[in-house]
């Protein structure tokens, strides 16, 4: 009994430290936006407008919310990817912080190999998602193999191939695939974008990502892997106490190699799906800010697959809902990353909150009780 | 091969890494894993570079000391994100490495945030790239005519002499004073450390806000050595130095050394570029060779490394 209503308890405050964080955080970019003398609910409803969530006054011609609403979607699927990929090292112990660059290699080579060629979507779309899970998984068990092997931190290895990856590819970009005039890489083909477009609903046209459904059954399958599986619990094992697994005769380093070939998998998809699903070209030497967004999503959501999912649906409707929010109210862009800076500063001090919200919880039960025992009352 | 220029550019680099390094140190020998020098470096850069656009406008002149009164700036810059990194590390008691996360995206937010704000309102144009006058550079007679070495004494930024003379002062407080001896034993064993009296929570802060300070410093200095601050100025020099202070086993002698190895391993690959006269794109084939040379030295030094034992956990008392 006690163990069920503590499991209750636990998943209360789960959701309680997270719940603070972002009413913390909105009451400090409030602040911000009032110090700027803008509304902060014309902000809000302008970032909800930007995503597809609130209608806008007017729309151009074949557009509305369900535009922007699928618009939101296909940035929305590497997010939950790659916060999947911090998520699942996260819970072995490990600090992907590379994200960023394992999704950039596999977008480099999955453009170049199937970007640019004239396979239908049918062979393209298969082909794509295998690339970024073997080349986003090969990084990964680098970064373990270095980290079990050789004693390198997976911090210190993942930045160093973060620059390596970013310089290389950026080399390649200008020299073979650069647009002539914007100088970014071209465009991929049509065919080969994670996208069934020109769907129509209502008269109003939109792009389908097709990696959205991948992403959510990701999201299950983690689930399922870390809480009914043995390899999800050796992974969570490793990551509690490295010491205790291995007496309990886990392989340490084996398990480590494979929770960061995992998250380098869950990084690859998440390169793919941006780079092939949303962005359809690449900057050369820019790595993107949403493979460190990540790592304040997954925090954010409580390190858990489906915390992942619901940190992702928010954090992703500032960055999506920015543009439009800083050209119709005139706050700049900035502001969304500046919102989730706070907001991950907040949910990383989410054992503090917690700490805070006990000692509040037992000075407001002693308070109740010295009204009912006088003599405390008078002590 | 112009040696001289491989020297003097060489130098112009290792120097602001190397006193970034030393910042790392402080923090990480006193029991604080340290990410965020990259933000430290970026916003001490962006603090004394809008410091002087204000000063700029407010005199309608722009005199030479303006350039120390930015790097003034640029250190309580760095101190002030510090303080704030200090605070979640110490006080909220935030995981170490992502509250080295937090605070490098809050730096590069703010930064962007702040000078699109800023810039707009004291220039009247909105734009983020803030030009700074160009340093002066000075070449020490005698010494600069040294086969060799001599690019060395060449063509010397001013930052070079206060980084000089302020390495040389961490490296005596570290090692030679009192203070020094507890902040080691912060990051070894807080525990003796806290037996003895000391306050290992208070020590710890100290570290971790003289570590703004120095990457402040060094932020500065790379930003005049190509005279323009802006939002794209966070190339991630500041992680560059954490591994050349993990390379250099957490010791200022040693990483002097690894900084240097840094600096003219990148000056050297640059001219090797000019002097085989291919195109631009090139030398971002190049660029690349610090990083793989790191990764390589590590893969062979990395088992004789030794990390402050205490580093990345939380003081407890109640622990042992």
């Amino acid at each position: 009994m006690k163990k069920v209503s503590n499991r209750v308890k636990s998943s209360l405050s789960g959701l309680l430290v997270p719940f603070i964080s972002i009413v913390l955080t909105l009451i400090v970019a409030s602040i911000i936006v009032l110090l700027l003398g803008k509304n902060p609910i014309e902000v809000f409803l302008g970032f909800l407008r930007g995503s597809g969530m609130a209608l806008k006054p007017r729309y151009g011609g074949g557009q509305g919310m369900l535009t922007d609403f699928f618009s939101y979607l296909s940035i929305l699927t590497p997010m939950i990817f790659a916060s999947l990929g911090v998520m699942l090292g996260m819970r072995a112990g490990l600090f992907n912080i590379g994200v960023a660059g394992q999704m950039l290699l596999p977008g480099f080579l999955a453009s170049v190999i199937v970007g640019y060629s004239d396979l239908p979507s049918y062979l393209a779309w298969p082909l794509i998602i295998i690339i970024g899970l073997v080349v986003g998984g090969a990084l990964g068990a680098l970064i373990g193999f270095f980290k079990h092997r050789f004693n390198i931190h997976e911090v210190v290895t993942s930045i160093m191939l973060n620059y390596i990856i970013s310089y290389i590819t950026g080399f390649f970009i200008n020299t073979y695939f650069a647009d002539t005039v914007t100088r970014n890489s071209r465009p991929v083909k049509e065919a080969s974008r994670l996208l069934i477009a020109g769907q129509t609903g209502g008269g109003i046209r939109f792009d389908f990502p097709v990696g959205l459904i991948v992403a959510l059954i990701a999201v299950f399958l983690m689930r399922f892997l870390l809480e009914r599986m043995t390899v999800g619990f050796r992974i969570n094992a490793v990551g509690l106490n490295k010491y205790c697994a291995r007496y309990a005769g886990i392989n340490v380093g084996g398990n480590v190699v494979l929770a960061m070939a995992m998250s380098g998998t869950l990084a690859g998809l998440a390169g793919v799906t941006y780079y092939l699903g949303f962005a359809n070209n690449m900057v050369p030497k820019v790595l993107v800010s949403l493979g460190y967004d990540s790592i304040a999503v997954a925090v954010l959501g409580n390190v858990a697959p489906v915390g992942c999912l619901f940190a992702s649906i928010l954090v992703t409707i500032f960055q999506k809902g920015s543009i439009y929010m800083s050209s119709n109210v005139g706050v700049p862009q900035d502001i969304a990353s500046v919102i989730t800076g706070i907001l991950l500063m907040f949910s990383a001090s989410g054992q503090y909150i917690e700490e805070t919200l006990q000692r509040l919880g037992r000075a407001s039960r002693s308070k109740r009780g010295s009204k009912t025992d006088p003599d405390q009352a008078k002590a | 091969m112009n040696i001289d220029k491989i020297m003097t550019d060489g130098l112009a680099f290792a120097l602001p890494l190397f006193i970034m390094a030393i910042g790392g140190i402080y923090s990480e020998r006193s029991g604080v894993t340290m990410l965020s020098i990259e933000g430290f470096q970026g916003f001490g850069a962006f603090v004394g570079a809008i410091t002087v656009v204000i000063l700029r406008t407010a005199m309608g002149a722009s005199p030479d000391w303006l350039i120390y009164i930015a790097t003034l700036a640029a250190v309580l810059g760095g101190m002030l994100l510090a303080l704030l990194n200090a605070l979640m590390v110490i006080k909220l008691k935030s995981k170490m490495t992502i509250a080295g996360v937090v605070i490098n995206i809050l730096a590069v937010a703010l930064t962007s945030f702040l000078s699109s704000v800023i810039t707009g309102a004291v220039t009247g144009q909105a734009t983020t790239k803030i030009q700074l006058s160009v340093a002066p550079r000075y070449t020490i007679p005698g010494l600069s005519k040294i086969p060799v070495i001599g690019g060395l004494f060449q063509n010397i930024y001013p930052f070079a002499f206060i980084i000089i003379v302020v390495a040389a002062l961490a490296w005596y407080v570290l090692y030679k004073t009192r203070y020094g001896l507890r902040l080691r034993a912060g990051g070894d064993n807080p525990h003796s450390l806290d037996a003895a009296g000391v306050d290992v929570n208070k020590l710890r802060f100290s570290a971790v806000v003289l570590a703004g300070g120095f990457a402040g410093l060094g932020g500065m200095a790379f930003t005049y050595t190509v005279a323009n601050f802006s939002p794209a100025s966070y190339v991630g020099y500041g992680y560059l130095s954490i591994a050349a202070l993990i390379f250099g086993n957490w010791n200022i002698s040693t990483t002097f050394w690894t900084s240097m190895f840094f600096g003219f391993s990148r000056s050297f690959s640059d001219q090797l570029v000019n002097e085989l006269g291919l195109s631009s794109n090139y030398s971002d084939l190049f660029s690349v060779m610090p990083y793989v040379l790191t990764l390589i030295v590590l893969i062979f030094f990395s088992k004789h490394n030794r990390p402050p034992r205490a580093l990345g956990e939380h003081f407890d008392k109640g622990k042992r």
